[in-house]
């Protein structure tokens, strides 16, 4: 960065500027700070600078042990703190060689797609928002608070959940919570017509986003994005149908992937309309599970021992986080500690496109760029 | 030319249809209930009855179920409980905890402590509103280092354990004390140093009515300002408090700094208790 800012001091006369855009800017999601090179409204290059909420996560990791390194989890991505619980207990029970029992497999399930769905509800919201169209957002965060108030009767928090236990879940189905989810269920997918009629097939909206910032899917495979960022360009993976876990192999449900909904494959329009897919199909996921969740009784815990202390070897989960594949690289050496983990999140992946992606595009599109790579900060520094 | 001109005005249609579709559903919003509550005046309830049971707000801790085990001293990630246990002067066989302190300005509300409590003794309650104007006045004692409270013996095969109800101990002790109270003056931890053992007696009665989160206050001077301990003048405490913060890291040694409290009052005790 001070190379680029010295070679613009010594070259002068020419009319591009150096801007910081951030880090605290409402459109970075975050504390991401972006130096723009622009050449008046059209960028040279945009290049992330990130680390400003960096808080060493990975080695606090190695400080408290197994079990108490979950409330940990919730902190890497607070949008979307269920899949950083299931990546962790999942890893460990590799490491610990436990057999999760199907119940706790479907509650996980059940609470990962609701976690799927409220992410999903602030990530298009915040997109809408960072486009100029500032009342979807409300509605969004509207839904994502009833959401809040189901995982809160769940298990007792709103945001850093801390329900997935190594072994299981904490908490079984509070009394009268299906007939409760299954309310908010049939309200949301009325919701999601309203969502389409009022945002996403909006003449202005969809004139901002089709055909901005086309990543194609071998860029997309190149990079490493995953998640809703690699199905919006075309690329057919998702870790729950490709690399199965937990319940998800006994549950239906269809992969959304970017067609060129309004423009060409894999631009912002096509990232941010799998999403809107993304939950319906979360929604179809949860019903299915909450069907089986009802008519099945069971135990939600494995038998764990109390001091968690796996043996020397090293493991991968991976999980399919609200923001692609997560994954916990965990390497034990045979202590009730962690000798290393590392957390490979999906938004710090996306991060790195950004400026491949950038020259050319206007100052407004990058935004959009940046708002349908759907970065959350946490995520991107751990 | 023709077909430009008819993108054009099909632009504007679907512009409009648009703008048509958006304002509809929004004006139609106008005339549904809103969602919003303002709080915390126009809620028809108090929040933390509308709370779900497992709601994790304040712990609070049922002194007369407390089997002592400190499962969740070891349980919790951050460390802001601290549990103390000694042998009762008196009955040497009975074990009494003389501190109990639970941090929760510190505490996450994870609620990996509840867990492993053999008797449901530290609970999350539905409490979560108690701000004060020094974070320190959140450290919650649930043992009086004067009078500890003797530890709970399970009896064989209970499935039961009387409870106080839930919230009502953390309640009273939310309510007992003013938002603004002055901070517990926490001392350092004490160096190993005889000579402070007759100033502590006399002292103990005078703080004690003070406050009931200020137990440490006979707990005399950092080392640097060692003379007079009989005269004690609240300034003298006061400096001592304000030297005490920085001070702590290096006089401890083995505790993490910031449970300065939990190693003062300990000394004491045997003392006064007899």
């Amino acid at each position: 960065m001070e190379k680029l800012i010295m070679r613009r001091m010594h070259q002068g006369g020419t009319e591009e500027m150096i801007l910081n855009f951030g880090p605290q800017h409402p459109s970075t999601h975050g504390v991401i700070n972006f130096l723009v090179e622009t050449d008046g409204e059209v960028l040279r290059r945009a290049v992330p600078d990130v680390g400003y909420l960096h808080r060493s996560i990975e080695k606090i990791a190695e400080s408290v042990g197994y079990p108490g390194f979950m409330p940990y989890t919730d902190r890497i991505d607070y949008v979307a703190a269920m899949f950083a619980n299931e990546g962790w207990a999942v890893a460990v029970e590799k490491l610990l060689k436990i057999e999760v029992p199907k119940r706790a497999q479907y509650l996980r399930a059940v609470s990962c797609e609701l976690c799927r769905i409220a992410s999903h509800l602030v990530s298009v919201g915040t997109m809408a928002t960072d486009i100029g169209a500032t009342t979807p957002l409300v509605h969004g965060i509207r839904e994502r608070e009833s959401i809040n108030d189901l995982i809160e009767a769940l298990c007792g928090a709103r945001l850093t959940y801390n329900y997935h236990r190594i072994g299981g879940v904490a908490f079984d189905l509070p009394a009268g919570w299906p007939a409760k989810v299954k309310v908010f269920l049939d309200h949301f997918d009325k919701l999601l017509g309203e969502w389409d009629r009022l945002i996403s097939f909006n003449e202005i909206y969809v004139k901002r986003l089709a055909g901005v910032a086309v990543i194609t899917g071998e860029q997309a495979r190149n990079y490493g994005l995953v998640g809703p960022n690699l199905r919006g360009s075309g690329v057919d993976w998702d870790c729950r149908r490709d690399a199965p876990y937990g319940a998800y192999p006994e549950l239906q449900f269809e992969v959304p992937v970017g067609k060129g909904f309004r423009g060409t494959v894999g631009d912002a329009f096509d990232r941010y309309y799998v999403r809107v897919l993304e939950m319906r199909e979360s929604a179809r996921i949860v019903r299915q599970a909450l069907a089986w969740l009802e008519q099945n009784e069971g135990e939600i815990m494995a038998k764990v021992p109390r001091k968690v202390k796996p043996e020397a070897g090293e493991v991968l989960s991976r999980v399919e986080s609200a923001r692609g594949e997560m994954g916990y690289y965990v390497v034990s050496d045979g202590t009730e500690k962690p000798w290393r983990v590392h957390v490979r999140t999906g938004s710090f992946l996306a991060m790195g496109i950004i400026e491949d992606l950038s020259p050319g595009l206007m100052v407004a599109d990058l935004v959009a760029l940046i708002a349908s790579l759907d970065v959350v900060a946490p995520e991107i520094d751990r | 030319m023709n077909q430009s001109a008819a993108t054009y005005l099909g632009n504007i249609k679907d512009t409009v249809q648009s703008f048509w579709h958006g304002m509809s559903i929004t004006l139609s919003y106008l005339l549904r209930r809103p969602t919003t509550i303002q709080y915390p005046d126009r809620t028809p309830l108090p929040v933390r009855d509308t709370l779900p049971p497992r709601y994790r707000g304040f712990l609070e801790v049922d002194a007369d179920i407390c089997t002592g085990c400190q499962a969740c001293e070891r349980a919790c990630p951050i460390g802001c409980i601290q549990i103390n246990l000694e042998k009762d002067a008196a009955n040497p066989k009975q074990r009494v905890v003389t501190q109990f302190d639970i941090d929760e300005a510190k505490c996450m509300f994870c609620g990996l402590c509840v867990e492993p409590c053999p008797t449901g003794a530290i609970q999350h309650t539905r409490e979560f509103e108690a701000s004060q104007r020094s974070v320190r006045n959140l450290t919650f004692r649930w043992a009086d280092p004067l009078k500890p409270f003797p530890v709970y013996k399970v009896a064989k095969g209970a499935e039961y354990f009387p409870r106080a109800p839930l919230g009502s101990l953390v309640r009273a002790k939310i309510e007992a004390r003013r938002w603004d109270a002055p901070p517990p003056e926490f001392l350092p931890p004490e160096a190993p140093k005889p000579p402070a053992a007759k100033a502590p007696p006399p002292a103990a009665p005078v703080a004690k009515p003070s406050a009931a989160a200020a137990p440490a206050a006979p707990a005399p001077k950092p080392a640097a300002a060692a003379p007079v301990p009989e005269a004690k003048p609240a300034e003298l405490l006061k400096a001592a408090a304000e030297t005490a913060a920085p001070a702590a890291a290096p006089a401890a040694p083995a505790a993490p700094s910031p449970a300065p409290a939990a190693e003062a009052p300990v000394p004491t005790t045997p003392e006064v208790k007899p």
